[in-house]
C-alpha cells in the first residue's frame, strides 16, 4: 500500500482505531445491544450527511438541514393526523426539498454566498417551525398512526427499518453520483465550475439540483425522526448542520467540492456517534465530551486542509 | 365673551380627561428565556389570563436563551413605560444589567421561575427547588425499594434553577447507602437527548433501576429508550414540569413521576403579587408556590381533560 492510498483510508483505520480503544475500555461496547443503538443513534444524521455530501461534492455548503429536519417532521406528523401515513410522508420530504429548492434558487439565481444563504434560511426555517407548531410537539393530543411508530421499532431480518433506509439509499445515491452523467455533472461542477460550464454543463442547473437532494434528503431524516421520536418535535434537528459538515470532513471529501465519495461521509458519521457512544458509556462528563467532539472537528478540517493542498 | 368660552371648553375636556387620567391603564412588560418551552408557553398563559382579568396590557420580549437579548428587551420595555416588569432570567448573574435597569427607572422587577443574584431584584416568585430535588429522590428511593443504581439526565449546564433540583435529588441520594449514581449527564431539554442518553445509560448499566430527568421531554425520549430495550415497568423514570405530554405519560406508566410546578397558577401569581406590590403590599422576599408531586395515584387528579 503506497502512501497515497493509506491516507485515504485513514477514515476507515480511525474508525477502527477508535472502536478498538473503546471496546477496551468497556466491555459494553461490543454488546449487540449497544451496536444496534450505535446504528440506530447513526441513521437519522447519515440521511442528513448524505445530503450534506450532494451539496459539498458540487461545491457548496448547507446549514439549514438541521432546521429543515424539524420542519419536515413536524409537516409530515401534522399532515399524517389528518390524512395518514402516505401523505404525511409526502409532505414532510416535500417540504424538505422545497427548502432545498429556495436555497438552490438563492445561490445560484441572486448569487449569495451558500453560507450567508443558508445560515439564514437556517435562522428562517427554524422560526417557521415555531410559528407552524406554536413551538409545542406534533400532535399535542393524541399519536401517530401506529404503523408509522412501528417503523421506528421494528426489524426486518434483524436489521432495524430504521437503519434499512439510509443503507438503501447509500447504494442507490452512490449508483446515481458515480455511473449517470447528472452524477458526473455533480463532480465536475464541484471541480471547477468554468471548466463544466464550458463543456456544456448547465452549472446552475445542477448546483440548485444538489441543494434540493440535500433538502429532500433532510426530509427524509425528519420523518425518520418523527417515527423515532414518536412526534414532530420542533426544536429537533439541532447543531445537525454541524455534525454533518463534520462528518463530511472526517470522512476525507474535500470542503472545495469535485471529489468524495458517499461511503466516505458515513464513515465520517460513524466516527462522530461512536465517540458519542464511547464517552456515554465511559460516563465522561459533558463538558469534556463537548471538547472533545470540538477537537476532532478542528483536526478533521485540518487534516482535509493538509490532504487537499494543491 | 369668547374668552369665557374658551375656558368652559378647556375645563370641560379636562374634567372629561380626568377620570381616563385616574384609570390610566397599568401596562407591565414580561420577559422570559425561551418560547418554545412548555413550561414557559404556560406560564405566559397564567400572566395573560390573569393580566386580562385585571385589565392590565402586557409587553412581552423574546429572549430565546439569549442573555444579551433579554437585557435589551427589559430596557425596551422600560422606555416603552412599563408600570413594572416580570422576569424569568436566563442565568443568576448575567442579566443582573436588567434588573439594575429597572433599578435605575425606580421600577418594580420581580422575578419567577428562574432567580438572580442582583440586588435589585425586588421578589422571587419561586418553587422551592432544593426541596423539590428532595421530594423526587425520595419518592424515588421508595419505589425502588432503597437499593440500585441510578442515571442522571440532567439539565443544561449553568442553569441554577436545574443545578438546585439537582442538587436536592444528589443530596438525598448520597445519604442513602443502597443508592449509587452510575451515569451523570447535562444536556438539552429535548427529547431526542433523552432518548439517546438512556439508550446509552441502560447499556453500560444494564441493571439500573431508576433514571432521573430534568423535564418531562427528555423524561418520554428515555421512557422510549426503556420501552425497547424490554424495560419497562423494571426501571423507574421520574420527570419534571407537569406538562400535559408528561402527565399522559405518567397516566401510560412510561413515566413513574412528574412534579407539577403548575406554571399557569405560577403565572397568575407572579401577576398577583406585582399588583400587591404596586399597591404597597409588604411580601417576604421569596414568594413560593407549591409544587405537587403526581404519580400514578393521583395523575386522574390532574390530567386536563
Amino acid at each position: 500500500m503506497n502512501k497515497d492510498s493509506f491516507v485515504r483510508q485513514i477514515p476507515l483505520i480511525t474508525l477502527l482505531a477508535l472502536g478498538a480503544a473503546i471496546a477496551l475500555a468497556t466491555d459494553r461496547f461490543l454488546t449487540p445491544l449497544n451496536l444496534t443503538n450505535v446504528l440506530v443513534q447513526a441513521s437519522v444524521i447519515t440521511v442528513v450527511a448524505m445530503g450534506m455530501t450532494f451539496v459539498i461534492l458540487g461545491g457548496g455548503f448547507d446549514l439549514s438541514v438541521g432546521s429543515t429536519v424539524a420542519l419536515s417532521g413536524c409537516v409530515a406528523a401534522a399532515a399524517m393526523m389528518k390524512a395518514g401515513i402516505a401523505a404525511g410522508v409526502a409532505a414532510g420530504v416535500g417540504v424538505g426539498a422545497l427548502v432545498g429548492l429556495v436555497n438552490g434558487l438563492v445561490v445560484t439565481v441572486l448569487g449569495v454566498n451558500p453560507f450567508i444563504a443558508t445560515l439564514g434560511s437556517m435562522v428562517m426555517v427554524r422560526g417557521i417551525v415555531y410559528l407552524f407548531t406554536g413551538s409545542e410537539q406534533v400532535p399535542l393530543d393524541g399519536t401517530l398512526p401506529k404503523p408509522f411508530l412501528d417503523f421506528g421499532v421494528e426489524r426486518f431480518l434483524g436489521v432495524h427499518y430504521l437503519v434499512w433506509l439510509p443503507a438503501v439509499l447509500l447504494v442507490a445515491l452512490s449508483w446515481v453520483l458515480a455511473k449517470t452523467p447528472y452524477g458526473r455533472g455533480v463532480y465536475a461542477t464541484g471541480g471547477g465550475r468554468e471548466a463544466a460550464f464550458l463543456s456544456g454543463i448547465h452549472v446552475d442547473r445542477v448546483i440548485t439540483s444538489t441543494y434540493v437532494w440535500c433538502g429532500a434528503l433532510s426530509g427524509v431524516a425528519g420523518v425518520m425522526l418523527a417515527s423515532r421520536l414518536q412526534s414532530g418535535q420542533p426544536t429537533a434537528g439541532e447543531f445537525y448542520e454541524l455534525t454533518a459538515i463534520a462528518a463530511v470532513v472526517l470522512g476525507g471529501t474535500a470542503l472545495q467540492g469535485g471529489e468524495g465519495k458517499l461511503y466516505k461521509t458515513v464513515i465520517g458519521v460513524f466516527i462522530m456517534v461512536v465517540l458519542g457512544n464511547g464517552m456515554n458509556l465511559l460516563n465522561v462528563s459533558s463538558y469534556w465530551q463537548r471538547v472533545a467532539v470540538g477537537l476532532v472537528i478542528i483536526a478533521a478540517a485540518a487534516a482535509d486542509q493538509l490532504r487537499h493542498r494543491r | 365673551m369668547k374668552r369665557i368660552a374658551t375656558l368652559i371648553a378647556v375645563a370641560v375636556v379636562l374634567l372629561a380627561g380626568a377620570p381616563a387620567i385616574a384609570q390610566q391603564k397599568i401596562t407591565v412588560g414580561v420577559s422570559l428565556p425561551q418560547d418554545d418551552n412548555p413550561f414557559y408557553i404556560a406560564l405566559r398563559r397564567g400572566i395573560d389570563g390573569r393580566a386580562k382579568e385585571l385589565g392590565w396590557d402586557v409587553i412581552y420580549v423574546s429572549s430565546q436563551e439569549d442573555k444579551q437579548k433579554q437585557i435589551n428587551g427589559v430596557q425596551d420595555m422600560i422606555a416603552r413605560g412599563v408600570k413594572g416588569i416580570l422576569i424569568s432570567p436566563i442565568d443568576a448573574t448575567a442579566v443582573n444589567a436588567a434588573y439594575d435597569a429597572a433599578a435605575a427607572a425606580k421600577l418594580p422587577i420581580i422575578s419567577v421561575a428562574r432567580a438572580s443574584t442582583s440586588p435589585n431584584q425586588t421578589l422571587h416568585v419561586a418553587m422551592d427547588e432544593k426541596q423539590i430535588g428532595r421530594d423526587v429522590a425520595n419518592w424515588t428511593i421508595n419505589a425502588v425499594g432503597g437499593k440500585g443504581k441510578v442515571a442522571l439526565l440532567a439539565g443544561p449546564a449553568g442553569s441554577p434553577t436545574f443545578k438546585n433540583v439537582l442538587d436536592g435529588y444528589t443530596e438525598v441520594m448520597a445519604k442513602n447507602r443502597g443508592m449509587s449514581v452510575v451515569f451523570n449527564q447535562f444536556g438539552a431539554l429535548s427529547r431526542e437527548r433523552g432518548l439517546k442518553q438512556a439508550e446509552d445509560a441502560l447499556v453500560a448499566n444494564p441493571d439500573l433501576v431508576a433514571i432521573y430527568a430534568a423535564n418531562d421531554d427528555i423524561a418520554l425520549g428515555a421512557s422510549q429508550a426503556v420501552a425497547s430495550a424490554g424495560k419497562k415497568g423494571k426501571v423507574v423514570i421520574t420527570g419534571m414540569n407537569g406538562v400535559p405530554p408528561g402527565l399522559r405519560g405518567v397516566k401510560d406508566g412510561a413515566i413513574g413521576l412528574t412534579v407539577e410546578l403548575n406554571p399557569v397558577t405560577w403565572g397568575r401569581l407572579g401577576v398577583d403579587v406585582l399588583a400587591g406590590y404596586l399597591k404597597g403590599e409588604k411580601y417576604k422576599q421569596q414568594v413560593f408556590i407549591k409544587h405537587v408531586l403526581v404519580d400514578a395515584k393521583n395523575v386522574d387528579t390532574v390530567l386536563p381533560k
